[in-house]
């Protein structure tokens, strides 16, 4: 045994610890998996035909390439496109100089608390752009450089906004602790417009913004595929409820227009939110249509740069003219929420016609003035104040085989203050409903992590570290009061959380409110269901199918 | 007294140890904001680390519920497999639990000649290593099985639209 010393010598010899460089210096990971595969070169070439000048050259380049094949004069561009946007919008001018560095936000992110990465802090996130704006705008950084904590623009810094700025939801959970109320997403949205000016852009939100100014939707669909879809949904409705549901497209001269995101049209399990809410509609004989062009309430414009996030939007008031309608109701969305709510009077307001007036329940007659400014009201109030008044006949028992919490959706939450109405409604149609720890909702809801364009499969690992904090609030009231079901109101919610469920909370499943509303609404006196809107057997009717035959398996 | 039982008197503070070995593994701004933050909520990954070794020490000093140990494993290694870390770096940190083992008792334990004792109780901790590799692989196996299946979810209506997929039932079936 004497020479089992060396082993212990060896082991001293291994470093256990990470480098000890400082923040600025510790080298970016560029391998596949650390970023959104780039946007396909004629996307950028379509866009810069409707768009000139906002998106550098279109090109194929890879972030694992060392040449990103940038203009010779990127250096310019950013470096005056940044002193633009200083003068253009003050708020950029106003968080780039009050920050004190007091690391409040500093765990608060999602993304940092899930990697333990500290360029995942909003601070250093933050201050990478910070940094920059010291060494190349300020009299102090051009002087005393690095004693400041200044650089100037280079390539090594350029690469690493396009790493960490893609890590950023906009959530703006840091927001709410910072003392100074910087809103680190709105930085993030400058860098990214910086980044396209120079051609640095994901194809995950290119592709949906160039398809969505053709079509009005994300996927491209046209409006005799759009047409179909819904037809489909329709029979499957009828299946369920044995009603054939009404389900107007590009109809004139309705009072509301519904605009939703098109992830409920085309995407499991968001169909059946979408299912909802025609089974709804025609429930109440909503004198509404839908619109095949504003067939997407989402906007990848917002993740892109200001001028395509006021360019998709204006498709909202240009329907409901062309139409007629007097106002909008808006489904299930969040970051659609984020631009109607606080961008779209600014941006498109004046776009309104003439005979748009302030939201009227028709069933109930409540004016919902919070909606005055946009003429544009979120489905759950509408819906809420519809259970307040007793308008609508439920039966909650229907979904007594669900114990539901209810994830509150970052735009939404922190974006208007839409807390209580979502968990009104869930409350009413279901009996088993329970909140996940405080801290983990509300106005601190954590991220899903695929906001911001950031919901695509190459990067499933960052999502789903930054989908930790909420993973983890699940897991506990799965393992304390057997939650089966994640709630939330919105699409990108419904794709993204399915997966961050699997992993961290195996065993729950993700749905829309008003997927619930619809199961749990009593279309006439009697009525009895067997099937819940996903066609499962509600729980008494399991048996139903079970003398069911495989074809060509009769004689076997 | 057996190793065991030396081993379960201070199992505490060698718990603690190990946390704060595998806290390292990150950076320095990280172990101060994880190290202070206590709220689980808040700080799911300290709270894994805590708890998880607490639980292993108990659970490898008595060396019998294998299901138990896998658990507590998982908890840490479904964590650090979708964080920025290798293979190895991923499922490292039992070896932490070895080089603390080590530094706390290796020395006198030569002294005493029961170099031997210790000897049989890393056999366990390579028993956890073996376990981590398996846990790891699953971890991994998961995440590439969720990409494949969200990508065929997003899609799932337009191939029905398409005709690509058959949607059998009983009563629109010919046979």
């Amino acid at each position: 045994m004497s020479d089992i010393p060396k082993a212990d010598e060896l082991f001293k010899s291994i470093d256990y610890n990470p480098p000890t460089t400082g923040w600025m210096e510790t080298p970016v990971d560029f391998s596949p998996g650390h970023w959104c595969y780039p946007a396909k070169p004629e996307k950028i070439e379509y866009m810069d035909s409707k768009l000139p000048g906002l998106w550098g050259p279109a090109r194929e380049w890879l972030p694992s390439n060392d040449d990103w094949k940038l203009p010779p004069n990127w250096k310019e561009i950013v470096v005056n496109g940044f002193r633009e946007r200083l003068k253009k919008f003050r708020t950029l001018q106003v968080y780039m100089d009050i920050c004190v560095r007091c690391g409040a936000c500093a765990d608060k992110c999602h993304y940092f608390i899930g990697s333990g990465d500290p360029k995942n802090m909003p601070v250093l996130r933050a201050e990478l752009m910070r940094s920059v704006y010291r060494g190349e705008f300020t009299l102090a950084g051009k002087i005393l450089g690095n004693l400041t904590g200044s650089r100037v623009m280079e390539e090594d810094v350029l690469k690493e906004w396009f790493i960490y700025f893609y890590q950023c939801t906009q959530c703006r959970r840091c927001s709410l602790y910072c003392p100074y109320g910087i809103d680190t997403a709105e930085m993030t949205m400058m860098a990214r417009e910086l980044m396209h000016l120079v051609g640095l852009n994901t194809n995950w939100i290119m592709e949906p913004v160039a398809n969505c100014n053709i079509t009005g939707n994300h996927l491209g669909i046209q409006p005799h595929a759009f047409k179909d879809i819904v037809d489909f949904m329709v029979d499957d409705i009828e299946e369920v409820t044995g009603r054939k549901v009404k389900a107007p497209l590009n109809e004139h001269g309705h009072e509301i227009l519904f605009i939703t995101p098109s992830g409920d049209v085309f995407a499991d399990p968001g169909i059946y939110t979408f299912m909802g809410y025609l089974l709804l509609f025609d429930y109440l004989d909503l004198d509404y249509t839908l619109s095949t062009y504003a067939s997407e309430g989402g906007n990848f414009g917002s993740f892109t740069n200001n001028e395509v996030m006021k360019k998709l939007n204006a498709k909202m008031y240009a329907e409901a003219e062309r139409l007629g309608c007097k106002w909008i109701l808006g489904g299930e969305c969040g970051h659609m929420w984020r631009v109607v709510h606080q961008y779209m009077d600014t941006m498109n307001g004046e776009n309104q016609w003439s005979g748009m007036t302030t939201p009227k329940s028709p069933i109930t007659g409540t004016v919902f003035e919070t909606s005055a400014a946009t003429k544009m009201l979120h489905i759950t109030e509408f819906t809420s104040d519809l259970i307040k008044h007793n308008k609508l006949k439920l039966d909650p028992s229907r979904n007594d085989h669900l114990r539901v919490t209810f994830h509150d959706s970052c735009n939404p939450a922190r974006g208007m203050g839409l807390l209580e109405e979502p968990r009104y409604v869930l409350k009413h149609v279901c009996n088993n409903y329970f909140e996940m720890p405080e801290g983990t909702t509300r106005e601190q809801t954590f991220c899903c992590a695929g906001g911001a364009g950031l919901n695509t499969d190459e990067i499933m690992e960052i999502r789903l570290r930054g989908g930790l904090p909420r993973g983890n609030a699940l897991r506990y009231v799965q393992e304390k009061h057997g939650v089966n079901l994640m709630a939330c109101i919105c699409a990108i919610d419904r794709a993204t959380l399915i997966p961050l469920a699997d992993y961290w909370a195996p065993g729950v499943g993700i749905s829309g409110v008003h997927e619930l509303v619809a199961n749990a609404l009593v279309l006439e006196e009697g009525e009895v269901r067997t099937m819940d809107m996903r066609q499962e057997p509600l729980p008494g009717f399991e048996d139903e199918d079970d003398d069911w035959t495989p074809p060509n398996m009769e004689d076997a | 007294m057996t190793f065991d039982t030396v081993l379960a008197e201070q199992k505490a503070r060698l718990a603690k140890g190990w946390a704060e070995l595998i806290l390292r593994t990150y950076p320095k701004e990280t172990q101060k904001v994880w190290t202070r933050q206590r709220d689980r909520f808040q700080n799911p990954v300290g709270a894994a680390i805590l708890e998880a070794t607490g639980d292993l020490m108990n659970l490898v000093i008595d060396w019998k519920d294998a299901k138990e140990i896998a658990a507590s494993l998982d908890r840490l290694i479904r964590i650090r497999a979708v964080q920025d870390f290798s293979p190895s770096q991923a499922i490292g940190f039992v070896f932490l639990l070895k080089k603390l083992i080590r530094d706390e008792f290796f020395k006198a334990m030569e002294k005493d000649g029961t170099l031997a004792d210790l000897l049989r109780f890393e056999a366990r901790i390579d028993n956890l290593a073996l376990m981590s590799f398996d846990i790891y692989t699953k971890s991994r196996d998961e995440v590439f099985r969720l990409r494949v299946e969200e990508v065929k979810r997003s899609q799932s209506n337009l191939l029905k639209r398409a005709g690509m997929i058959l949607d059998v039932t009983a009563d629109q079936s010919a046979d």
